[in-house]
């Protein structure tokens, strides 16, 4: 049994080391670039079977985001969107024999978790302004202002151990199982794991909506999903 | 555990990467596409919502001609009820009329028919009374049909005007007719009292006419003397006549 905490270099490219969890990165990348290229090209008004499953997901992924930043929701969507659909995808492709999900290593949760932290940052100032954006760090008052930095950095960190943990020891007790009991005991486990799977992805993305909407603050005009303006 | 700053970078590369995929490829497509559903069905809502309205409108104009049907159809039928109410009014008193006149028509010949049938009711009584009065005198003695009548015949003539009394006779005998015929004394006795009343002799012509039941009749060219109960009768039937 290989464990997740290990670095195995595939190959190099030139001086720079190839992992697995980048090439299975990569595999999981083109396969959405693909899937999302093929499904996409002929949308019509009258969608597919496959157009609605891909507009009923939109939908939900917006009156989500709505829902949690009470805000119009295009300009969060691809980044909390694509959180979701490859956590979602990573995790699940431990199902996949000989793949280990990239979310088993910290680099990836991290990778992710910085890109949630960039976003929180930028939105935050384009949101509220800079000195808005700043004076958050000192409310309710100056004395608070230490505490509030390192929150910043501790709830970018708790993202990534909260997903790093759970995926990776999904992948040791699989592991572990497997390596004493046999080939279809872990099955049941594997089961467990597409479910804690879903549930890491969903709060991944919740929580990455949780913290940029704090820092981008409510919006006045909130728009009105389909549902509410009938 | 090591973290491997080479993955890290190129997992927070590929991140970015897919990030800017999933956005060009899947979700600006299709929010575009929900978009322009939107729009559509936001257009198709104000085109169904334009076309209520103007069915509203048109809804709202033909409720307004109904009323102004409704109204002129009223206005024409309380015409109707008001010309048809008059023309009965007018008939109705042109058939009462009519009934009245027909009523004092056949009012007017009832009382002609009653008039006409109490007269010939009256002139039948008194046929029926000068026939009875005939019936009962002729059963008088023959002396009392002329008896007692030369003297009311003598008044008579004393009664004439003088200038027909003095032209009595100047033509001839003069007629008398009586009920029976006179005995000789009782021509004499008529004689006597015509001459002692018109102081001169009158000739007579005497002859017998039964018709005048009891009495006489001088029936001279200028004058006619009854003293008749035929006279008599026929003057109480004309009495009777005339007084109903």
């Amino acid at each position: 049994m290989q464990s997740p905490l290990e670095h195995v270099t595939l190959f190099h490219i030139g001086p720079v080391p190839i992992a697995e969890p980048v090439v299975v990165t990569w595999l999981i990348m083109a396969g959405l670039g693909a899937f999302a290229f093929l499904a996409t090209r002929k949308l019509s008004i009258l969608p597919s079977k496959t157009q609605t499953v891909l507009e009923l997901f939109v939908t939900v992924l917006d009156d989500q985001i709505r829902d949690t930043m009470r805000r119009d929701p295009a300009p969060f969507r691809p980044l909390i969107g694509t959180l979701l659909l490859f956590v979602l995808i990573a995790n699940w492709s431990s199902l996949i024999p000989g793949i280990e999900p990239p979310t088993a290593h910290i680099e990836t949760d991290a990778a992710l978790a910085v890109w949630v932290f960039v976003a929180t940052i930028v939105f935050g100032i384009s949101g509220r302004g800079l000195k808005g954006y700043l004076e958050t760090f000192v409310e309710p008052s100056w004395v608070m202002m230490p505490l509030n930095l390192i929150e910043q950095i501790t709830r970018t960190f708790s993202l990534i151990i909260r997903l790093f943990g759970n995926v990776m020891s999904g992948v040791f007790v699989v592991g572990i199982v497997l390596s004493l009991a046999g080939l279809f005991v872990p099955i049941p486990l594997m089961a467990l794991e597409l479910l804690t799977g879903a549930v890491q992805a969903y709060i991944f993305a919740i929580l990455a909506t949780v913290f940029i909407g704090a820092a981008a603050g409510e919006s006045e005009e909130i728009p009105l999903t389909a549902k509410e303006s009938d | 555990m090591t973290i491997d700053w080479w993955t890290l970078g190129l997992q927070t590369v590929n991140a970015a990467i897919l990030i800017w995929l999933l956005a060009r490829f899947l979700f600006r497509p299709v929010s575009k596409i929900i978009e322009k559903r939107q729009a559509l069905a936001h257009a198709d809502l104000d085109a169904a919502e334009a076309a209520k309205a103007a069915a509203e409108a048109e809804r709202a104009a033909a409720e307004a001609e109904r009323a102004e049907i409704s109204a002129s159809r009223a206005a024409l039928l309380d015409a109707a009820q008001a010309d048809a109410g008059r023309e009965t009014e007018r008939l109705m008193q042109q058939a009462q009329a009519g009934i009245a006149e027909e009523r004092r028509r056949a009012e007017a010949a009832l009382a002609r028919a009653e008039a006409e049938r109490r007269r010939a009711l009256d002139a039948q009584a008194g046929q029926l009374a000068a026939d009875i009065a005939e019936r009962l005198l002729r059963r008088l003695p023959d002396a009392a049909l002329t008896a007692g009548f030369i003297d009311g015949l003598v008044a008579a003539v004393a009664e004439l005007p003088a200038p027909v009394r003095d032209r009595l006779g100047s033509d001839g005998p003069v007629p008398v007719r009586a009920a029976r015929m006179l005995l000789p004394e009782e021509r004499a006795t008529l004689e006597a009292r015509l001459a002692e009343t018109l102081g001169r002799t009158l000739p007579l012509e005497i002859s017998e006419d039964p018709d005048l039941i009891a009495g006489l009749e001088l029936d001279a060219t200028n004058a006619i003397v009854r003293n008749h109960f035929r006279a008599d009768l026929a003057r109480i039937t004309a009495e009777l006549t005339r007084h109903d």
